[in-house]
């Protein structure tokens, strides 16, 4: 029995291929994400290790993040260094961000990391820092750099350099004194540049103060635990400074960087997902054809004395291998796909070599996936096969087609109250909450929508049918198409599901573009923005100093130039945090640029413990004009008086007060500035002027209107791109599946091949007949996940636009009917082989055909 | 009389090795319907070959599915050997078909992916059984299939695959062998080759066979042979010639005179 399933598994093996490719596809996309990222996390534990390779307890601030970390001072640092075990201490005084200038051409060296540290003149206690030429800086004006750094830079020792030093917030030009590299001849660790001062001015720059240090690395001497030297040191620590050993600083160091690369990780697997879910359809159509072709072998068995269980286990044991298989490849695959990451990531950072880290864990997900996808895949076709009549092998039994009626009844069951669900999201004014509604709404429409689907396959198939199905051979196409439509709606199921993920996304994308561009067209008196990439929360402390725009103000044709802070760190209104922060800017200067509505008090220039906020949060903070409030910024906690609410629109909402404030906050620096300009003055121009100013604040972009929206809706491209591969890998998997169910039919329709083929229908017009046939297929899917897609993407936008967040819901026609051509594309391709199958049938061998 | 009932059942059961008991089928409903059987009584007896003819659609097949468990039947009841198959639950005629039923079909229906070999085994091994070495010989002597035992059904003539068929039923040694028109898809040597094998089996080690045939030349090889005509049970013969066979389906060709009554 289990001889004559593994005997037949081998003759179906070009059928079985398609649905292997799929589990394939999965399973290489999911073992690609955690192999990736294991070895992503095994260079960078390996790098870390290098810098902490003399290090055995690492003192560093709990909170680096904080607005004032904790410091240690000279006295503190001396207690710990005496320490009974220590042999060497490392006190580290160092900032991030601190960007040299390339000589050559002015230009802020781009690098993934910029440090700036603070040496003490001698020769690094821990050895991983040597000095190669030169000297360490002795005086304020000088500085040591990296190989790396001085490459990058293009100086040499002797030259100058200038710096951008970031509590400053403005460059100044140093003398290279000294060249430096790290041991065993490596010019940088990761690709980082590197700039270290004289000791006292790096602390008084970075940190405000002389003798003050941001923690301490220590060696301890031989016969010392490293564990052992971590207690000591514990027991006499400053508070709000935390100690871990060389090893679990490491290992907390690669984990923070590791996150960076997360993104990969959960593109990877959202395509494992999709790829999973089409597949489960893939499989499931292969294997009821293979039941259905090997009816009168099931039945034989039967009649031979096999049970139902021993006919369903034979199905799911061929499931099984399938999957093993599958698995196999898909792994293997994933490796190479993570290699090919790897090598895509190391090429852009430079990263210790660690080799392909495949951890056991990934071996056994990778597996689970594919046999459980493959076997909830097999599960109905088995116990089909199991029911087939053991007289099935003596006479042919017509097994007439199950109606639609109970399926279409459960389908309604999920559809109904989805849509119910997404229009009470859309339409209801719920907060936050919409979305989950949403959310549950969309997923059982889409369950309800692909129970429908054969119900919806015949009246919409037909109705496509007769714009192309002309003629008889095409006409012929469309009733084929329509014949079956449990197996066409089961065939377009990957295209619907693929169709509906990119017709959501870009529907969604779509209007909050359009959305963005009509608030940035019409609303606005803004020409040209200045804005501030940062790397932390945005909090004063990285930027552009304010006073720069004293100079915007001064380039002929400039109307207006103002300048926003923002202060996203621990900022509280009324007892409440508010983790959308606090603007600090001249209001009255932004009523003149932007749409400031007041439905209560008034939006005016605010002096010092004023402020102003949108309607939305006045009504959660229960505040009105008059209003006095506790407001806590920066760690100070002063009254503030409500002067105005305005109406919260998608370019304005939030809590402003007056630039005196921004004495409080973290930092002095804006995060974003805005131009008006006088009537018919060109932007182009100015822009080019101003990102002159800007030179000197690296991380700062200068742009017109365009740019801005083109940049605030960048991250919603690289999700649209993303999602359109998506859609691709999807369409693949969906072109096997007609492909598939094609040949399948036209196996089954020998007889009546040749029959039309004996009555005069020549090749070509045989070929369309399947051509039509294949279409329709991909056709219908895309036109009912189109439909799903853009309704579904409508509700959300319009949830959007009840909080404020788009005006309009625009539907991208442009690239749906992009989409549209390529399914037809798709279909055209999944007819060639079965079209040159049916075209090659022998008349008269096709209508013996037994 | 209920008490008379069981006793006689299994006295009946000693010389049959099944028995239709006004057997009635009907197929579809309303207007679609099609009675197929209309109150068949037949008692096979064991050790012997028996032949079911008669026209198409005359309901012979129907007649061996309904004897064979395959089909159900809409009144009435079946017993191969002491089991009552009416009634018996999926898994009881998986143990039926198991024990005491083998099949032979018109369209051989080997797994080409096996051998002959395995093919005639894989009833044995579906069940879990291992073969009897010493009837396992006897029958492929019989057969004469010694020398292409490794073969795979598509190395071989009609006439051996039906043969491999053929031991492939006799292998369990089962109460009864059901054969649907074996030599259907075979020319007249190949299937008197096999015809002739099927006889030894019921002549030389007792094997029960029923066979449904259309072919007068085949049914004379039986012992028996029942014409069915319109469902019902029409005419018998015992030691049948073709001669014979042929005048009795002549006489069946004449509009029936029975059959009155739906």
């Amino acid at each position: 029995m289990i001889k004559a399933s593994l005997r037949g598994l081998l003759q179906r093996k070009l059928r079985l291929s398609l649905a292997v490719f799929a589990i394939v596809l999965s399973v290489a996309f999911l073992a690609g994400s955690l192999v990736l990222s294991d070895t992503l996390n095994a260079r960078f534990t390996a790098l870390f290790s290098t810098i902490n390779q003399n290090v055995s307890v690492v003192v560093a601030a709990k909170d680096p993040q904080a607005v004032e970390p904790a410091r240690l001072t000279d006295a503190q640092l001396r207690a710990l260094s005496e320490v009974d075990g220590v042999k060497a201490v490392s006190p580290d005084v160092s900032a991030q961000g601190v960007i040299p200038f390339r000589a050559t051409d002015g230009e802020p060296v781009s690098a993934d990391a910029a440090l700036g540290f603070g040496v003490d003149g001698n020769d690094d206690p821990l050895g991983l820092v040597e000095l190669r030429e030169g000297r360490w800086p002795t005086a304020e004006g000088e500085v040591t750099i990296t190989a790396h750094t001085a490459e990058l830079a293009k100086v040499k020792r002797g030259e100058q350099l200038k710096v951008y030093l970031p509590v400053l917030n403005e460059p100044r030009s140093f003398t290279v004194v000294g060249v430096a590299g790290y041991s065993g001849g490596r010019d940088s660790l990761a690709g980082e540049v590197v700039v270290m001062f004289q000791q006292a001015f790096a602390q008084q720059t970075f940190y405000g103060g002389t003798g003050l240090y941001g923690g301490a690395s220590f060696a301890a001497e031989d016969g010392v635990s490293d564990d052992t030297l971590k207690q000591r040191i514990v027991e006499k620590l400053p508070a709000g400074f935390k100690a871990l050993t060389g090893q679990e600083s490491s290992e907390e160091q690669s984990a923070q960087v590791g996150v960076l690369f997360d993104v990969f990780k959960y593109i990877l697997i959202g395509f494992a997902v999709v790829a999973g879910v089409v597949g489960i359809f893939l499989i499931f159509n292969t294997f009821n054809i293979i039941v259905a072709q090997r009816t009168r072998e099931l039945a034989l068995l039967r009649a031979l004395g096999a049970g139902w269980g021993q006919v369903a286990g034979s199905v799911l044991l061929e499931a099984l291998i399938v999957s093993l298989v599958g698995a196999t490849v898909g792994l293997a695959a994933g490796i190479g796909v993570a290699a090919a990451g790897e090598a895509a990531i190391t090429s852009q950072v430079e990263l210790p070599a660690a080799g392909l880290v495949i951890a056991p864990l990934t071996v056994i997900l990778a597996y689970l996936l594919g046999v459980v996808v493959t076997l909830i895949a097999a599960f109905v076709p088995a116990v089909r096969a199991s029911s087939v009549p053991p007289v099935a092998a003596m006479r042919d039994v017509v097994r007439p087609d199950k109606s639609l009626t109970a399926l279409s009844i459960v389908g309604a069951v999920f559809a109904l109250p989805g849509i119910g669900l997404v229009l009470l999201g859309a339409f209801a004014d719920l907060g936050g909450t919409a979305f989950l509604v949403l959310l549950g709404g969309a997923v059982l429409v889409f369950i309800g929508a692909l129970l429908l689907s054969p119900l919806l396959a015949r009246p919409i198939v037909r109705g496509l049918g007769a714009l192309i199905g002309r003629g008889s051979a095409g006409n012929l196409g469309v009733r084929n198409a329509a014949r079956n439509p449990r197996r066409t709606a089961v065939t377009a199921a990957a295209i619907i599901i693929g169709v509906t993920v990119i017709g959501m996304t870009a529907t969604v994308v779509q209007s909050f573009k359009t959305s963005l561009e009509d608030i940035m067209g019409d609303n606005i008196g803004v020409e040209v923005m200045i804005q501030a990439n940062v790397t932390a929360a945005p909090d004063g402390r990285q930027g552009f100093n304010p006073k720069a725009l004293d100079q915007v103000r001064a380039i002929p044709g400039v109307k207006e130039a103002a300048a926003w802070h923002f202060d996203a760190l621990g900022v509280s209104v009324a007892g409440q945090p508010q983790a959308f922060g606090i603007f600090a800017t001249d209001v009255g200067q932004a009523s003149r640029m932007f749409p400031f509505d007041a439905t209560d008090g008034q939006i005016r220039t605010l002096a010092a413990q004023e402020l102003v906020l949108d309607d939305n949060i006045a009504e959660t903070l229960k505040l009105k004009a008059g209003d006095r409030t506790p407001v806590v910024i920066g760690g100070v906690t002063r009254d503030y008086t409500v002067v105005g609410v305005y109406q919260a629109t998608p370019i304005i909402q939030g809590i402003l007060v007056g630039e005196a404030a921004v004495a409080d906050f973290p930092g002095p620096l804006a995060f974003q500035g805005f131009v008006s300009l006088n009537d018919g003055v060109d932007a182009a121009p100015v822009v080019e002027k101003i990102e002159t100013i800007m030179k000197d604040y690296p991380g700062v972009q200068v742009g017109d209107r365009q740019s801005y929206v083109d940049q605030a809706t960048a991250s919603y491209d690289f999700l649209l791109i993303a999602v359109q591969i998506l859609l691709l890998v999807a369409l693949v998997i969906a072109l096997l599946g007609i492909l598939n169910t094609l040949v399948l039919s036209i196996v089954e329709r020998t007889r009546e091949l040749g029959l039309v083929r004996a009555v005069g229908l020549s090749r070509s017009g045989l070929v369309w007949m399947v051509t039509v046939e294949s279409v329709l297929i991909t056709v219908f899917g895309v036109f009912l996940g189109l439909a799903l897609g853009v309704g579904l993407g409508a509700a959300f936008t319009k949830a959007l636009m009840t909080l404020e967040f788009a005006t309009v819901i625009a539907i991208p026609w442009l690239e749906l009917g992009q989409y549209l051509l390529a399914a037809v594309v798709a279909g055209v391709l999944a007819a060639v082989i079965p079209a040159r199958m049916a075209a090659r049938l022998n008349v008269l061998d096709a209508i013996s055909y037994e | 009389m209920t008490t008379a009932a069981p006793p006689l059942t299994r006295q009946r059961a000693e010389t049959s090795a099944a028995r239709a008991s006004q057997v009635w089928k009907v197929y579809g409903t309303g207007e679609a319907q099609v009675v197929a059987l209309r109150g068949v009584d037949v008692e096979l007896e064991r050790g012997r070959f028996t032949a079911i003819m008669g026209p198409s659609g005359s309901g012979k097949s129907t007649l061996m599915h309904c004897l064979a468990g395959l089909d159900s039947v809409s009144r009435g009841q079946v017993f191969v050997g002491d089991t009552e198959v009416t009634g018996l639950s999926d898994a009881g005629l998986t143990r039926l078909r198991r024990e005491k039923i083998g099949f032979i079909f018109q369209q051989f229906n080997l797994l080409p992916t096996l051998t002959a070999e395995e093919n005639i085994l894989l009833p044995l091994a579906i069940a879990g059984r291992k073969a009897d070495p010493q009837w396992f010989k006897t029958v492929i002597e019989t057969v004469g299939l010694g020398d292409r035992l490794g073969h795979r059904p598509s190395q071989l003539s009609g006439g051996q695959q039906q043969r491999v068929a053929c031991a492939r039923a006799l292998v369990s040694r089962p109460e009864v062998v059901f054969a649907d028109e074996p030599t259907g898809n075979l020319d007249s040597r190949s299937g008197a080759e096999v015809l002739g094998f099927l006889r030894r089996s019921v002549t030389e080690y007792g094997q029960t066979i029923v066979m449904v045939t259309h072919d007068a030349v085949a049914a004379s090889y039986a012992d028996r042979v029942i014409f069915l005509a319109d469902g019902q049970i029409v005419a018998e013969l015992t030691a049948p010639t073709p001669e014979r066979v042929l005048d009795t389906l002549k006489s069946l060709d004449r509009p029936a005179p029975l059959g009155t009554d739906l």
